[in-house]
């Protein structure tokens, strides 16, 4: 028995989408603490943490979860012990390091969906033990079956040893990490590093307005979160055009992000970062001395765009910084993906693109999006290429009977 | 005037620069250094092509130069993996250098005209931070031996400093890429037992492989009095990473050689010149202590901004090294490094790694590996 397993599935649901409704109020006094707090952890401005958690909130909405129970589930109903009822795991712990803004909240809320105890290791800013606060308000259950608590993997490593399932989220040497050490011997998923491009097709370039419109939702998606989000993208493929030149698209595109800078000004940037970017900018400055490409900037280097860089160069996984790279076709984009073994999480396409699932499939993308939508992923949408809510759940089958 | 002539001109006063400084401690004035710097940036601009259209976007060519050392414009270190970055018929080359590994294409090659500049802008700094009690050593070597890797130029530089600086007992202990502890062990316990003080020159990884094997064994020894260390290179591509004050103390418990006479040498194969740790110099920045390195004043070093803009003292940036001995190559380099400029010299803070991808779940070393 967890501390959800007698409660009705709607009561947890609605709970969770009106607490997230209460998040949505970027006036909720909870929700400008916790600004405060995540904008001092990641160095972002303030309205890329308000975009993001607009973003998360907004997301999740108690019909958004029932959608998703149904996809994976079937019948919500099964949750409450109807027919060929469905179980929770038990105790699920849900780890996030070095990851963006509020990554582990909507994995905890399909765990609790799913009637499971949930414990959550929280980031410095606290967002998430200021949300499960808000969920208790709403549910007071959720202060039985929700641990919120900010620990020390290696020191607080025995915190696991009772749970059923692992979820973690962060660099892949970490999950690693927690994978071998786990001697409670629970069944960990890792959400590890992974990376996200998009392409620019051909008709979309053959119009002025598309062709800015592209351009611009690509800049928001590349500017969001300094590129550090797993949906950032790194690189643009820009289909081969007769109407376009690369340098016109160039930029164009370099007009859309420093509009993006306006809107979502620059964080703080480590001294690093900052001379990775420089020498980028430098190197690329020299290749188009050379012949080749080019590097479009402003003087602040608040972005950077890389024209045509060498087919060996992994993409640059720098703050603002995407690599442009001029293709005759998409399997171009299929090599690169290949030859640099990226882990893709999303691929951002315009309306006029021609991209299939199948192929979208070849370089292991969980999605595929618009451009401009990139960081705004549906909470359908499955992180990773994973189940959102199955995971978190266990069946019971008896024989004879269909499901 | 020819090129020729325009370069041995140049190479004649860089040579008496550094002569000057190595035999007189006499470094040139800040208008000295301009007026070098500024004439060899013309030459390069007149003779190497691929340097020159770099400098054109930022308006310079020979007829427009900057007013100041300080503004021509550092080459970033990796196109010395594009092109040949040169101001002479690189066919013509005395001495060849390659970067060590790497994992984007070609290694990084510096072309130098003539080795006298190489060898004297070596030798003099070598000699001011290494041997100050200007003694002949004995060379233990755990660096690449140039007679397998030609164009190291750390093997290069050892091999010449022990040809000038050495008893004429010189050892070599890395075979290709295995270090010969037994060998090392023999030839070290030899000085030992003649009372030969010995330098002992090793990249860090090597020198922790040694001491791992030594404390494997169980084995220490004290290396003669006045013995001397020359640690360099780090931990570059490598997965094992010890810190430098850890490592240090282990070698000091192998070998016997206290921390203070274990010196670390900064340098690269892009230039020609080197910086070494002056012991005792330790600084604090950006919440750590480490120690100062100090240039011979041939070398210059700025710390820049994202802007490039010079950082004050003490401020961490991209560090450029504008090294006068690079006459025939290109004299500013904008490195991978991070620094910070100090009063007396700089303080390197490791290799820039780009931005820290968070995402869910993001990291660029994570990405470049997989």
């Amino acid at each position: 028995m967890t501390a959800l397993s007698a409660l009705p599935l709607r009561t947890i649901v609605s709970a969770i989408g009106d607490a997230a409704a209460r998040w949505c109020d970027a006036d909720f006094p909870p929700r400008v603490r916790a600004t405060s707090g995540i904008v001092e952890r990641t160095g972002y401005a303030m309205p890329a943490v308000e975009y993001a958690l607009d973003a998360l909130f907004g997301a999740i909405r108690s019909d958004a979860i029932f959608e998703t129970i149904r996809r994976e589930l079937g019948d919500p109903a099964r949750l409450d012990g109807a027919a060929a009822p469905i179980y929770p795991l038990g105790r699920v712990a849900i780890l996030s390091s070095r990851t963006t803004i509020g990554v582990a909240i909507p994995a905890m809320c399909f765990a609790l969906a799913a009637k499971n105890d949930v414990l959550v290791k929280d980031r410095e800013d606290a967002l998430v033990s200021a949300f499960a606060r808000t969920l208790a308000e709403e549910l007071d259950a959720f202060a039985d079956a929700l641990e919120v608590a900010a620990w020390d993997g290696a020191r607080d490593a025995a915190r696991l040893h009772d749970v059923d399932l692992i979820v973690a989220f962060g660099k892949d040497e970490t999950i690693a990490r927690i994978t071998a050490d786990n001697a409670g011997g629970a069944r960990t998923i890792g959400f590890g590093s992974r990376t996200s491009l998009g392409f620019l097709d051909e008709a979309a370039q053959r119009d002025d307005r598309a062709l800015d419109a592209a351009l611009a939702g690509a800049a928001r998606d590349a500017s969001l979160y300094e590129g550090e989000g797993c949906m950032s993208p790194h690189a643009l493929f820009i289909e081969r055009s007769a109407a376009r030149t690369p340098n016109e698209i160039a930029e164009r595109f370099a007009r859309a992000m420093e509009s993006a800078a306006t809107e979502f000004p620059v964080g703080q940037r480590s001294a690093a970062s900052r001379a990775a970017m420089l020498q980028a900018r430098n190197l690329a400055a020299f290749r188009a001395a050379a012949g080749r490409g080019g590097a479009w900037c402003d003087d602040a280097l608040t972005y950077l765009l890389l024209l045509d860089p060498p087919e060996l160069e992994p993409p640059p996984f720098l703050p603002r910084t995407v690599a442009l790279i001029p293709v005759p076709s998409f399997d171009e984009l299929l090599r690169y993906v290949e030859r640099h073994a990226l882990p893709i999480e999303s691929l951002g396409v315009t309306g006029t693109g021609r991209i299939d699932t199948e192929r979208a499939a070849r370089i292991g993308a969980a999605r595929i999006a618009a451009l401009g939508e990139m960081q705004r992923p549906p909470l359908q949408a499955h992180h990773g290429g994973r189940l959102r809510i199955a995971e978190y759940v266990r069946f019971l089958d008896r024989d004879g009977e269909p499901e | 005037m020819s090129r020729e002539r325009e370069a041995a001109d140049l190479d004649e006063r860089i040579l008496a620069t550094i002569d000057a400084w190595h035999r007189h401690g006499r470094s040139p004035s800040d208008a000295e250094f301009d007026d070098l710097a500024l004439a060899i940036f013309a030459h390069q601009l007149r003779y190497n092509a691929a340097y020159a259209a770099y400098c054109a976007g930022y308006g310079f060519s020979p007829n427009a130069l900057p007013a100041s050392w300080r503004a021509i414009p550092p080459l970033p270190a990796r196109a010395y993996k594009e092109a040949a970055i040169a101001a002479f018929p690189i066919e013509r080359a005395e001495l060849v250098f390659e970067s060590s590994g790497t994992t984007l294409g070609d290694p990084s090659r510096q072309y130098v005209e003539d080795r006298r500049l190489y060898d004297a802008a070596l030798l003099a700094a070598f000699e001011r931070a290494m041997l100050p009690e200007g003694e002949r050593l004995r060379y233990l070597l755990l660096v690449p031996n140039p007679a397998q890797r030609t164009h190291s130029s750390l093997g290069y530089m050892m091999g010449r400093v022990a040809a000038a600086f050495g008893d004429g007992e010189t050892g070599w202990y890395l075979d290709e890429d295995r270090l010969l502890v037994d060998a090392f062990m023999a030839d070290a316990g030899d000085a030992c037992d003649r009372e030969r003080p010995v330098c002992l020159a090793a990249t860090a990884f090597s020198l922790l492989h040694l001491v791992e094997t030594l404390e494997e064994r169980g084995a220490t020894m004290r290396l003669p009095a006045r013995s001397r260390i020359m640690e360099t290179g780090g931990f570059k591509g490598r997965t094992r990473v010890v810190a430098r004050d850890e490592l240090y103390a282990r070698v000091e418990r192998a070998l016997g050689v206290p921390s203070e006479r274990i010196i670390a040498e900064y340098g690269m194969s892009e230039l020609c010149s080197q910086y070494y740790d002056r012991p005792g110099s330790e600084r604090s920045i950006a919440g750590t202590t480490h120690r100062v390195k100090t240039a011979p004043p041939w070398l210059r070093a700025r710390a820049l901004d994202e802007r490039e803009r010079d950082l004050p003292p003490g401020s961490v940036g991209a560090l450029v090294h504008i090294d006068l001995a690079n006459r025939s190559s290109c004299l500013a380099l904008l490195t991978e490094d991070l620094g910070a400029l100090v009063d007396d010299g700089i303080v390197l803070l490791g290799r820039e790694s780009g931005a820290q991808l968070r995402g869910c779940s993001l990291d660029a070393e994570d990405l470049r590996r997989s």
